[in-house]
């Protein structure tokens, strides 16, 4: 609130306009594009309710507690995501790269968890099929804008963004807590409902 | 109807500067110019969906196979020509209009992101030219709703092609829909509400919000289908366990809906033609803008309707119910239409002529639609020619009709040229008479049981079918007027000026074709876009007529008499 007054008293109309376009954007973006993921969610349990038991007989379901740990530190890699945009509202740069290096990371190991779970999913059944589609669906998601943060963390290194200029990171936190919001369903539905 | 007049005609006014014609083949950020770049490619691929149609009809003459040589090529003939009718012809040309005129409408410079909406256009090309690629690959067979196992075991490559170019055309409409909800939401001069926006405006809204809420579930769709084909799963293989109904239903949650995103854009240019060329305020204004709005709600609850021979029984009627809702918001467009024309002062324009063709065509084809959504006139009908006559009467009768309308009210707004009014008429009453005679013996061919999407059928189908292709190649021929009134109206039209309807939204407020950035300073909305006939309207006008000149003429002046003075004209009806 106080950054956005302080936005108001020093941008111009038309910077203000495309700012407000592009919070709004980002909204539509975000809930449009997770109707992806809830078609997938759909696909998963048209699949699962055509069989009378989930996964099929002989196939061993997979284990909870690894994609936990990687849940987890998504989550963590969330928060950490927020602290990193407070601090470049408040220009404070080296806070900044410490947060979002740490989201990074994160994110990191999020995927490096995922990428196992995705190779020992059981092979040749509808359930590893789904498993595998959902779970490397989110995969290419949370990779792309886990790019995109490190061009960001790159050009903040080389001093760009300021507490008056921050969309880009705005966007990529934003489309970070897609990324967590995505696999919070896709977590609840592949691996506990 | 009080008056009939023909207003259209005269030459005052300078001819505002038309953009270059090499801007239409860069990459341009202009809306105006992305908004042409969309129909002209709309309508190059309508007429190659066109042709289709021609061969489709060609081989329909006889009950033998006579045009094509195998079943395979007339499979592959009806899924081009439907697929791309919907996605490179329909789809696009709506959002072609409103990138034009959703901007101009809100009095704004530019949609909110210009960069964006130069990508949405520039992935249609593509598209369509991965659509017609097929042909060097064996185009796709498996019809434009491309159910399995047709279109994973038995379709050519083609198919895999169909599947790319949709993925691009479904990324295209999601980026537009973005950027028409954001530049809605956004862009609103001071002075107008959501409920001071016109009706165009409000569909665009309604379709967008489709869009961006459907269209992802077509692109998961696809994902799977693709898979199926080139990755080895069987998500739609029975005997490996996958599930035919799941592309239904995933396929059909996108479609449903994505039928209104074909024809509320239609009934936006409706409303703004009807009240235009009646000279009277649209008839209840909200509750067609809510009924837009309600018809994007209730479509996503209907689509099993599609899929009522092979659904679960018990689910049946929760699904005829609802898509015998649908009727009711669509019920109080058409009577508020109705309720817009009645005594008005009908100009009986081209956009009007297509307009109240739109009106009695798409009440034909939403009752058969209401008849369809009966469970058991279903059961009896489905996949006839029944089908195949309720979806063109809204698709063609509907949409099309609405677009023709559309051309002939913008044309001169987008060109700074009138499009001959007579050729127009002749135009219209080709294009009726054509339709009507092509797909009205088809609810008769379907009653008697004719199949749809067959090349040989029982010979007693004949008659009607001769009836059906000669009338659709009069629907074919007519056509091309609309394109010779085109180059006519480029080489040699009348110059439109600013305002040539006396209309009361803001895109006639400036010249045409509109200047960069659209407006010479703030433009001023009237508060009531559709408030015409009111005193405060006329001013309002007189005070953009002096700012733009007057616009043409009410009558082609007639030869006045020597020293008498001329009398004022009265513009017509106001």
């Amino acid at each position: 609130m106080q950054n956005q007054n302080l936005l108001e008293e020093n941008l111009s109309r038309e910077e203000l306009q495309a700012l407000k376009n592009r919070r709004t954007g980002m909204t539509v973006f975000q809930i449009s594009w997770m109707m992806a993921f809830i078609c997938l969610i759909i696909v998963n349990w048209q699949l699962r309710f055509s069989y009378s038991q989930w996964p099929p007989p002989g196939v061993e379901a997979m284990n909870r507690l690894i994609p936990t740990v990687g849940t987890v530190a998504l989550l963590i890699s969330v928060f950490f995501a927020r602290r990193a945009l407070n601090a470049i509202q408040e220009d404070d740069r080296r806070a900044f790269l410490t947060q979002w290096g740490a989201v990074i990371g994160l994110g990191i190991l999020f995927m490096l968890i995922m990428v196992y779970e995705w190779i020992i999913a059981p092979m040749d059944t509808q359930y590893g099929a789904v498993f595998r589609l959902m779970t490397g669906f989110h995969g290419l998601h949370a990779l792309a804008i886990a790019v995109y943060m490190g061009v960001v963390y790159n050009n903040a290194r080389n001093g760009a963004y300021n507490m008056l200029d921050f969309w880009a990171i705005e966007a990529g936190v934003k489309l970070w807590y897609f990324v967590a919001f995505a696999w919070i369903l896709f977590y609840a539905v592949l691996y506990w409902i | 109807m009080a008056t009939i007049s023909y207003p259209i005609g005269g030459t005052q006014g300078k001819p505002a500067k038309r953009p270059a014609l090499a801007e239409y083949f860069r990459w341009s950020i202009d809306h105006k110019i992305i908004g042409v770049q969309y129909m002209v490619t709309s309508l190059t691929f309508f007429i190659v969906a066109g042709a289709l149609a021609m061969f489709i009809r060609w081989e329909l003459l006889t009950p033998e196979l006579d045009f094509v040589s195998n079943g395979e090529t007339y499979n592959s003939l009806f899924t081009m020509h439907g697929t791309m009718m919907i996605f490179l012809w329909i789809v696009p040309m709506f959002a072609g209009f409103g990138n034009y005129l959703v901007p101009l409408m809100l009095g704004a410079k530019d949609m909110a992101f210009p960069w964006l909406n130069a990508l949405a256009f520039w992935m249609i090309p593509p598209a369509g030219l991965l659509m017609l690629m097929g042909y060097f690959a064996g185009p796709a067979e498996a019809g434009w709703t491309s159910y399995p196992p047709l279109s994973t075991i038995y379709s050519p490559d083609g198919q895999t092609l169909w599947i790319l170019s949709l993925h691009l055309l479904g990324l295209s409409s999601i980026f537009g829909g973005i950027n028409f909800i954001v530049t809605i939401k956004n862009m609103r001069p001071a002075g107008m509400g959501y409920f001071q926006m016109p009706l165009f405006v409000w569909s665009i809204l309604a379709t967008s919000i489709i869009v961006v809420m459907a269209t992802p579930f077509l692109a998961g769709a696809l994902t799977l289908l693709l898979l199926d084909r080139v990755a080895g799963t069987a998500f739609f293989d029975i005997a490996a366990g996958g599930d035919v109904l799941l592309w239904q239903n995933i396929f059909w949650f996108y479609s449903h809906p994505a039928v209104y995103i074909m024809v509320l854009p239609g009934m936006g240019i409706l409303s703004e033609v009807l009240s235009v060329h009646s000279r009277k305020p649209i008839f209840g204004y909200r509750m067609i803008a809510l009924s837009s709005m309600a018809i994007a709600l209730i479509g996503f609850t209907v689509w099993a309707h599609h899929m009522f021979t092979s659904l679960n029984p018990e689910l049946r009627i929760p699904f005829m119910v609802t898509s015998m809702i649908i009727a009711v918001p669509t019920g109080i467009k058409i009577f508020s239409w109705l309720g817009t024309v009645w005594m008005g002062k009908i100009r009986f324009t081209g956009a009007m002529q297509f307009g109240l063709g739109f009106l009695s065509l798409f009440v034909i084809g939403g009752i058969s639609g209401v008849m369809l959504a009966a469970v058991p006139v279903d059961i009896h009908m489905h996949d006839t020619y029944f089908v195949v006559s309720h979806f063109h009467f809204v698709l063609f009768g509907g949409s099309v009709f609405a677009i023709y309308s559309g051309i002939y009210q913008w044309w001169p707004k987008i060109t700074g040229r009138m499009l001959n009014e007579r050729l127009a008429t002749i135009h219209f009453w080709l294009t009726y008479i054509g339709f009507l005679g092509a797909f009205f013996p088809m609810h008769i061919l379907g009653m008697r049981g004719m199949p749809r999407r067959v090349a040989v059928y029982d010979p007693q189908f004949q008659d009607l079918n001769a009836i059906v292709s000669v009338f659709a190649f009069i629907l074919g021929i007519s056509t091309f007027v609309l394109l010779y009134n085109m180059v006519v109206s480029t080489v040699n039209g009348k110059v439109a000026g600013a305002n040539p309807y006396r209309a009361l939204t803001l895109e006639w407020m400036t010249t045409s074709p509109p200047p960069a950035y659209n407006f010479i300073g703030e433009p001023i909305p009237y508060e009531d876009p559709y408030g015409y006939g009111t005193e405060a309207s006329k001013e309002y006008l007189k005070a953009m007529e002096s700012r733009f000149g007057p616009p043409p003429p009410a009558k082609p002046a007639p030869e006045a008499e020597p020293n008498a003075p001329a009398p004022a004209p009265e513009p017509a009806g106001d």
